[in-house]
């Protein structure tokens, strides 16, 4: 069974169709990368699956299970965001942001909270970062506390919503180290990115997303070398582009 | 330096005004605050009624005086040397002639120090009267402003309203209306007075706690705006991240976005908290024998009423810069690096 489902998905703002009949499955360790163009939908369609938006028609499960009608505060345990502006805390330090959700979501104490959070922070290889406030990192360090803070829910599933696309160029590459990290590790992973250089080399699959309805969808290899519409070779060629 | 300077601008709250006067001025406004922060201390322990127990029970019963009506009370500094300096700097300028309007105003001058002497345990009384009703009412009011701003932004449509219209009506209606309404119209003051508002010993009387009521609900609504609005600076983002992380929206908002928004609130809060210390002076129309009550008898038993007003004027803005640099010390201490207050994100 896919760990996650999204079947015929239809998501409109005002008159505006956001997402149309948009279907894909991922099995668990997949790491699934969505490309498009601006306004596409791609953010839209990553918040229907942690229910930050509701959709308007299909369903969508999570190991079977259909999200609608699951707890959406259980939901979004086992489903992490990482956010394009990190969306840290800005009261709470580096750890502060790890610990918030183990004490108030998975109830654990200060003290196991806090081990927990240092033990994720060091994975992100920011354990002497642990009392830096928001303010105080760069870009790519706020990033990772941002990944820190999602996997130390231990959720079954990690939505990267264009993780590095507000960094500054030579910031990339640590985050992207981690999500690699992370794919290797197994983890399953739905990604908005244009990082075509961590497409090829961690994806299991590629999605373009145009519109608001899925335009092709394959192996990496398939999407770069043979793609069937000639808009995904396109795109995808103008993205390599940028990333040299 | 008026308040309004001090205060009401927001951009200038951060580190307040006095805060970054040079070193010799700093210490002069820290001397003579201190000067009459100990002396105002003092003069409330001398007459505490808890206090004098205890000096009782350690068998010093003439240490505190408790039962001393504010009437009888004598200052402790001596008018006499005021009153002599005022009588000789006159005789100089007798001689002075034309002139003597120069000097005219120290003799003026001494003669207020004189009267200030003899009227500042008055004053005192009325001062801890002035700071109860302001303090306590500032506090309930926080604790009814801040679920108030949260229902404005957060709640249904009908908890919107319901804080809206509440918001609405309190800030739309005379805060004197409003204590007379709460006085004469309602039952109150006999309420309060059955449950032991009697005024005996530190408990307020029933006057006093109607005025609690009545400042607490006006400034529980203007403090809701002040909050609301800081609320709402806070950026979107990170209800939506702490709602990501699986909390609740009520959970996100407790501890995410007040720590924050609050800390926003504090020059707003402040601007009230200063606001309520002079409002709270309308209290004297309820009868409460607060700091302007006790300048009002003092004016018309005295018919000194211009002096009683200088020196209750000083009263209050003492009261005003203590407070505006309070908060100021307040708001450094809970700062947080890169959170930016209201003055820094302009
Ligand atoms: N809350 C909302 N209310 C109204 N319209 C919205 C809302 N969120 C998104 N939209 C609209 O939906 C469309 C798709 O938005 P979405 O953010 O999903 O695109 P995107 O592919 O993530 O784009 P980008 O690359 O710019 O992030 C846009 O036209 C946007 O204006
Ligand atoms: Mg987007």
């Amino acid at each position: 069974m896919s760990l996650l489902e999204i079947e015929d998905v239809d998501k409109s703002y005002g008159d505006e169709e956001v997402l149309h009949d948009v279907s894909l499955a991922m099995d668990q360790r997949d790491v699934d990368v969505i490309v498009g163009p601006s306004g596409s939908g791609k953010s839209t369609l990553l918040r229907c699956v942690n229910r930050l938006t509701e959709v308007d028609d299909g369903a969508i499960y999570l190991d079977g299970e259909e999200i609608h009608g699951m707890d959406e505060n259980d939901l979004r345990r086992r489903v992490g965001m990482v956010f394009q502006d990190f969306n840290l805390f800005a009261h709470r330090s580096a750890l502060g942001n790890v610990t918030l959700g183990l004490t108030e979501v998975l109830e654990l104490s200060e003290t196991e909270a806090k081990s927990r959070a240092e033990e994720f922070l060091g994975r992100v290889g920011l354990a002497d970062q642990a009392d830096s406030y928001p303010s105080q990192l760069s870009g790519g360090q706020k990033q990772r506390v941002g990944i820190a803070r999602a996997l130390a829910m231990d959720p079954d599933l990690l939505l990267f919503d264009e993780p590095t696309s507000a960094l500054d160029p030579e910031l990339i590459g640590e985050v992207l180290a981690v999500m690699e990290d992370l794919a290797e590790g197994g983890m399953t992973m739905l990604c908005v990115t244009h990082e075509m250089g961590f497409a090829r080399s961690a994806a299991s699959t590629i999605t373009f997303l145009d519109g608001g309805r899925i335009v092709e969808r394959g192996p990496p290899e398939q999407l770069f070398e043979t793609p069937e519409k000639e808009r995904t070779r396109t795109f995808l060629g103008q993205l390599t582009d940028l990333n040299r | 330096m008026t308040d309004g300077e001090a205060v009401t601008d927001p951009t200038e709250t951060r580190g307040s005004t006095i805060g970054s006067l040079p070193g010799r001025r700093r210490l002069v406004v820290v001397a003579v605050g201190s000067v009459f922060w100990t002396w105002l201390l003092a003069r409330w322990a001398y007459h505490n009624t808890v206090l004098d127990w205890v000096a009782t029970a350690f068998g010093t019963p003439d240490l505190v005086r408790a039962e001393q009506g504010v009437r009888g009370r004598e200052g402790w500094i001596p008018a006499a040397p005021f009153e002599g300096a005022a009588e000789a700097v006159d005789g100089v300028a007798a001689t002075l002639g034309p002139a003597s309007a120069l000097v005219d105003w120290l003799v003026w001058l001494f003669d207020l120090a004189a009267f200030a002497t003899t009227t500042a345990p008055a004053l005192a009384a009325g001062a801890f009267v002035t700071v109860y009703l302001t303090v306590v009412s500032m506090l309930l009011g926080l604790v009814i402003a801040v679920p108030l701003a949260v229902a404005r932004i957060y709640g249904g449509r009908g908890l919107r309203s319901i804080a809206l219209a509440y918001t609405e009506l309190i800030r739309g209606t005379p805060l004197l209306a409003q204590l007379f309404f709460l006085y004469f119209g309602l039952p109150l003051a006999q309420i309060a007075e059955s449950v032991g508002f009697t005024g005996q010993g530190p408990v307020p009387r029933a006057a006093a706690a109607v005025a609690v009521v009545g400042f607490t609900i006006n400034s529980s609504a203007y403090q809701s705006e002040y909050i609301r609005s800081a609320l709402q600076s806070v950026d979107p983002g990170q209800l939506t991240a702490a709602r990501a992380v699986g909390l609740s929206e009520l959970g996100g908002i407790r501890h995410v976005v007040l720590p924050q928004g609050l800390r926003f609130a504090i020059p707003g809060w402040t601007n009230e908290f200063v606001y309520l210390i002079k409002y709270s002076s309308l209290a004297a129309f309820i009868t409460v024998p607060d700091l302007f009550r006790r300048a009002r008898t003092i004016g018309s038993e005295t018919f000194q009423f211009t002096d009683i007003y200088v020196i209750v004027g000083l009263f209050y803005l003492a009261l005003v810069l203590t407070t505006a640099l309070a908060m100021g010390r307040l708001e450094r201490w809970v700062a947080i690096p890169g959170l930016g207050s209201a003055s820094d994100r302009g």
